[in-house]
């Protein structure tokens, strides 16, 4: 299952997992056995200073992406359960450094990784890993260059489908099965922080 | 000589007790007047008057920061009393039971959320133009080493605390330009709510203690509310963004 597929990360993603071989839906159901959330509230792009954030602005933005991943995992529990469920949740590595204008979605990202280090920590019993992959954010549209991260090593943000996709793919797979609770900083190398 | 927080004026919300308590009465031993933002007055009054046998100002308002109307007024009724509004601390928090992410109820969530992260959204956007004001203005926002680790035992408490840091570090870099730091301290202290919980299951201090390389707990007053005085002082005038781990060193992931 695969959110946000209308958005330029989760269409590639979809495309990338259904290329190794998955079947991509957008529902939840039996027969699940992995989860990819990489739907963004598109509020949480649009640069507005704290001073300016009012409470519907951050209702949106922060309840409305920590309920919705909170939501995803509660319905998708019972089907990852006892079958290497896997759950990978995309959230931009632009939050790890902090972005002037951009609180309510750095602090929504946090929220959804710190989710992610939660879940796995109850769920390995029940053989499901949680984890994050963290793209530039620049994937999203947001000009990361007059932000707080170092441009990528690598010379480019990167394409969702054949940069981050086959990540993504290999979190999906059995072969990842002793991997948990962390991220994996895609972001062609510009976040290489703590 | 002058305390390093003489003319500064402070508020500490959750300041009670625990922590908040050991915060409001460390500041004020630096300098500072504080107000003591507390849930009811029976609680906070008596905290006023130990910063006020310290020599400085110190004032009760009661304060419930799950509401932003009280916490607009508390911000006011500061400025309109003390003067100014130099450093706020966000330090109320209301202490979780065990869940289960595929099972706990929004309740708890709720809880949670809006305590830490609302309440540190509106006392930051409140305090802002008298942080600005002041010229070297500080926000403190208290978290907690689970905000970085995770919990298996509260895993909905880890994000909220991991969502304050992010905020920490945003608001750091979008307020620099403003001379304000900001900044979060994750304590492990003794507090009224770990005490309940001593009591509950016994050898648990022991235990806590004996993992800890420091063997023994956090002070609220000189272990956790040094810190922030610090962070409150001009030494720390160039930090900003940072958490501080004050927790004996258990945890050393950053």
């Amino acid at each position: 299952m695969v959110t946000g597929q209308d958005q330029p990360v989760g269409a590639g993603l979809a495309r990338a997992v259904a290329a190794e071989g998955a079947t991509v839906t957008t529902d939840v159901g039996p027969g699940i056995d992995a989860l990819v959330h990489a739907a963004v509230e598109p509020l949480a792009l649009e640069a507005c200073r704290l001073a300016d954030v009012d409470d519907e602005r951050w209702w949106t933005v922060w309840e409305g992406t920590m309920r919705t991943t909170l939501a995803l995992l509660q319905a998708v529990h019972p089907h990852l359960r006892g079958r290497a469920g896997r759950v990978v949740l995309v959230t931009p590595t632009l939050s790890m450094a902090g972005a002037p204008d951009l609180v309510p979605w750095t602090t929504a990202l946090e929220g959804q990784r710190l989710l992610a280090r939660s879940a796995a920590r109850q769920w390995g019993a029940d053989g499901i890993t949680v984890n994050c992959v963290a793209p530039s954010a620049e994937l999203l549209g947001v000009d990361v260059g007059e932000l707080a991260l170092a441009p990528p090593a690598l010379g480019r943000a990167g394409d969702p489908e054949t940069d981050l996709g086959p990540i993504v793919a290999w979190l999906c797979s059995t072969k990842s099965h002793f991997l948990t609770g962390v991220t994996l900083c895609a972001d062609g190398g510009s976040w290489m922080g703590l | 000589m002058t305390a390093p927080l003489d003319g500064r004026v402070a508020v500490v919300t959750g300041a009670g007790q625990g922590v908040g308590r050991g915060i409001a009465l460390a500041l004020a031993s630096a300098g500072a007047d504080v107000v003591i933002a507390a849930r009811r007055a029976e609680t906070g009054e008596p905290v006023a008057a130990e910063v006020r046998a310290r020599g400085t100002r110190g004032i009760c308002i009661e304060t419930d920061v799950t509401r932003r109307a009280d916490i607009e007024a508390m911000v006011e009724r500061t400025v309109a009393e003390l003067g100014r509004l130099d450093v706020m601390v966000h330090n109320a928090i209301k202490p979780p039971s065990p869940h289960r992410v595929e099972s706990v109820d929004l309740a708890q969530w709720e809880e949670l959320s809006t305590v830490g992260v609302w309440g540190s959204l509106w006392c930051a956007r409140t305090a802002y133009p008298h942080l600005r004001a002041g010229g070297h203005g500080r926000l403190i926002l208290l978290t907690s080493p689970s905000g970085i680790e995770g919990s298996a035992g509260l895993p909905l408490y880890g994000p909220v605390k991991a969502a304050q840091r992010a905020m920490a570090k945003s608001l750091a870099r979008e307020w620099g330009p403003d001379g304000i730091t900001v900044n979060c301290v994750a304590p492990v202290a003794v507090t009224p709510a770990l005490d309940k919980a001593f009591a509950e299951q016994p050898g648990l201090r022991a235990r806590v203690e004996a993992r800890t390389p420091l063997r023994r707990l956090g002070d609220p007053e000189r272990d956790i509310g040094g810190v922030a005085v610090f962070l409150a002082s001009d030494a720390a005038g160039f930090v900003t963004g940072q958490t501080i781990v004050c927790d004996g060193g258990s945890f050393t992931g950053l």
